[in-house]
Order: structure tokens, then C-alpha cells, then sequence
């Protein structure tokens, strides 16, 4: 066999090895969730605003305060008689999962700013047996919680038809350290929750190399 | 001195044969009555607890720490079934500990109620005495009165 034909085996070889380690690398990184843009050559990636908020403490917040953590999220309202308390349910499985992981922190947003006074949200936590060190309960203005849980990809409508006139979905979301939406599952469903756990332990691994 | 103690009383006995066929009937018939005596015999009622009820208390009734307090803890199904009945049709306008509020439900008729209540109670403290519709209707009056 000629040189030329062994260096084009090569070639050939060492590209498809390539390929394969490429392809497995993509399969292993979470995504990036929410559009993108391209800002002179860089890709800038989905981020969720770093809005003020307040705490169940009546601290005033960012989400930036927190440092370099990933984050986990819901928007929920304290009196709503359909999905939340499963949905909080299952947040106190990601709390019981995490508590003791400094890297990780929740938070649950109430979209009823009418009736979820910082009081209020205060008394929930307390009952809830949490640590508010590591769970945070927020309000804001209602426009900016609205706002908020539009860029965490979550539905949240005034419905006067729905119950206690709150139309939301359930879902829980994983924010990584740079404030990039990078998983989600449905809080309803507890399995769907157990297949979460690894996907922020996977995000735990790579931010955190 | 005889041998075979079987000649002694007039016959001849077959060594005990178990088939695999009957050995298999008789695992079935254990499954099946140890299946009977555990379950829910309130069909209804669980479907109902499902529909009126799950959303909070959770599909095994474990609620959500002290805001929703777990129904297996609850000495309220162990007690007379009116006080039940009544939590169920009117809920709890607000829990001064908690400030958490329970819905009361108004569309149970009385046999969903009925089977609802001997669902919980069988479920959650084993009792076995049934609620009847009548006892159901009685109680609702009783509420009625006191409120």
C-alpha cells in the first residue's frame, strides 16, 4: 500500500475519532435553554434578569447577592388550591436532596402579591420547617414577577375562570451560576422530579470542575 | 411386629403427592386473599379522594409539613365520622397556627360523601364500620343547625 493511501487512512481515522469524542461531549453538557444572540462574534445566551426582590424576611434582594450558586426555582401562591402544594412538595424533596450542598439554593416566587405579604410568606416558610437560608420565599411588584417567570419560561396568566383566578404551570427550574436557564421538570410529577435530581447534579459537575 | 403401620388400619396410603398445578392454585389463593384483606374496599371513595382531595393531601396522604398536616398523624378519623363529614362538606376557614385554609366541599352527595368518609377511615385508622347515607344526611343537618 502506497504512503498516500495510509496518511488518507489516517486522516480519515483520526477525524472520525474526533467526531465521536465531539458528539460525545455535546450529549454530556446541559443546554443552553431560550434564544440566543450573537453580540459582535459572541453568543449571548438566555439570562434571567436580576430583578430586585423581597424576601420572606422583608430583606430586599438580588439574585446576583447570592454569589456563584445554581439555582432552583417556582412560582407558586400560598392560598392556591390545585397544583402547588405538590409542586411544593416536591421542591421540599429538591431541599431535602441539597440541604446540605452549599452550591445550591431555592427559590419560590408568589404570584398573589395580594394576599402573600411578606408576613404571610414568612409564617409559610416557618410551617413549611425550612431552613430560609438555603429556601428563599420572594414577592415583588406583580408586573415584575410576571416578567420574572416569563423569563424563566414559565406560564403565569390573570385568569378570572381558573382557580383563585391564577392560571400557572408547575414547572421547576434550574438556573446555573450565571443566571442561564439550563433544565426544568414538572413539579406535579414526582418521577419527573427523580430524573431532575441528575440533571442538576450534572450541572453541579461541570460548573463546579 | 408389622411394618407398615398403613396395613395396621385397613389400608394402603399413597405417598402425599403435590403437583406443581395445585401448589401454584394455592399461591394464587394466597396472593388473592392478601390482597382482599389489605385493600380498599371504597372504590369510589378513593376516586373521589383523587378528584376533592389529593391535590392537597398528596396521593398517600402525607401533606406538606405542618401547613398541610399528614392524614395519617390525623386522630380526626379515629373519632366520630360526624366530625368528618362536617370538615369535609364546610373545610376550615382559616387554621390560626398555620393561617392555611381548607376548601369545603359543597358538590359530594351523600353517597359520595359516605363512601368518601369510610375510605379515609378505613385507610387512615383501619375502621371497618361503614358510615351509612343516612347517618351522612343526618350529621349535614346537624352542621347545618350549628352554623
Amino acid at each position: 500500500m502506497s504512503r498516500l493511501k495510509y496518511s488518507f487512512i489516517l486522516v480519515v481515522t483520526i477525524t472520525f475519532l474526533f467526531q465521536l469524542v465531539g458528539c460525545k461531549n455535546d450529549n454530556n453538557a446541559l443546554p443552553f435553554l431560550g434564544n440566543r444572540e450573537i453580540v459582535n462574534g459572541d453568543t449571548i445566551q438566555h439570562t434571567v434578569p436580576d430583578y430586585l426582590l423581597t424576601d420572606q424576611d422583608s430583606q430586599q434582594v438580588r439574585i446576583t447577592s447570592y454569589g456563584n450558586k445554581v439555582f432552583l426555582a417556582d412560582f407558586f401562591f400560598i392560598s392556591c388550591p390545585s397544583i402547588c402544594p405538590k409542586v411544593q412538595k416536591q421542591m421540599l424533596r429538591l431541599y431535602d436532596r441539597y440541604k446540605d450542598d452549599s452550591r445550591v439554593m431555592l427559590f419560590s416566587h408568589t404570584i398573589d402579591q395580594r394576599h402573600d405579604s411578606v408576613t404571610v410568606l414568612h409564617r409559610y416558610a416557618h410551617n413549611l420547617g425550612v431552613d430560609t437560608g438555603k429556601w428563599k420565599f420572594f414577592t415583588a411588584e406583580k408586573d415584575s414577577i410576571f416578567a420574572l417567570a416569563d423569563d424563566y419560561f414559565v406560564s403565569v396568566v390573570d385568569d378570572p375562570s381558573a382557580p383563585k383566578g391564577f392560571d400557572h404551570s408547575g414547572k421547576i427550574i434550574l438556573l446555573d451560576k450565571n443566571r442561564h436557564v439550563r433544565g426544568f421538570c414538572e413539579g406535579t410529577d414526582p418521577e419527573s422530579v427523580t430524573a431532575f435530581f441528575s440533571t442538576v447534579d450534572k450541572l453541579l459537575a461541570t460548573e463546579y470542575k | 411386629m408389622p411394618q407398615n403401620t398403613n396395613s395396621l388400619i385397613g389400608f394402603n396410603r399413597k405417598p402425599l403427592q403435590i403437583s406443581f398445578r395445585s401448589l401454584f392454585y394455592l399461591f394464587i389463593g394466597i396472593i388473592l386473599c392478601s390482597y382482599s384483606c389489605h385493600s380498599n374496599p371504597y372504590r369510589q371513595g378513593h376516586e373521589l379522594y383523587k378528584v376533592h382531595c389529593e391535590s392537597c393531601h398528596m396521593a398517600d396522604g402525607s401533606g406538606l409539613g405542618k401547613l398541610i398536616p399528614s392524614l395519617d398523624s390525623s386522630g380526626l378519623f379515629r373519632s366520630t365520622p360526624e366530625c368528618l363529614i362536617c370538615l369535609i362538606r364546610h373545610g376550615i376557614v382559616k387554621n390560626e397556627l398555620t393561617g392555611q385554609q381548607m376548601p369545603g366541599n359543597e358538590i359530594l352527595n351523600d353517597v359520595e360523601m359516605a363512601n368518601l368518609v369510610n375510605y379515609l377511615r378505613q385507610e387512615y385508622a383501619g375502621e371497618t364500620k361503614a358510615v351509612t347515607t343516612d347517618e351522612v344526611k343526618t350529621c349535614l343537618a346537624t352542621c347545618k343547625a350549628e352554623e
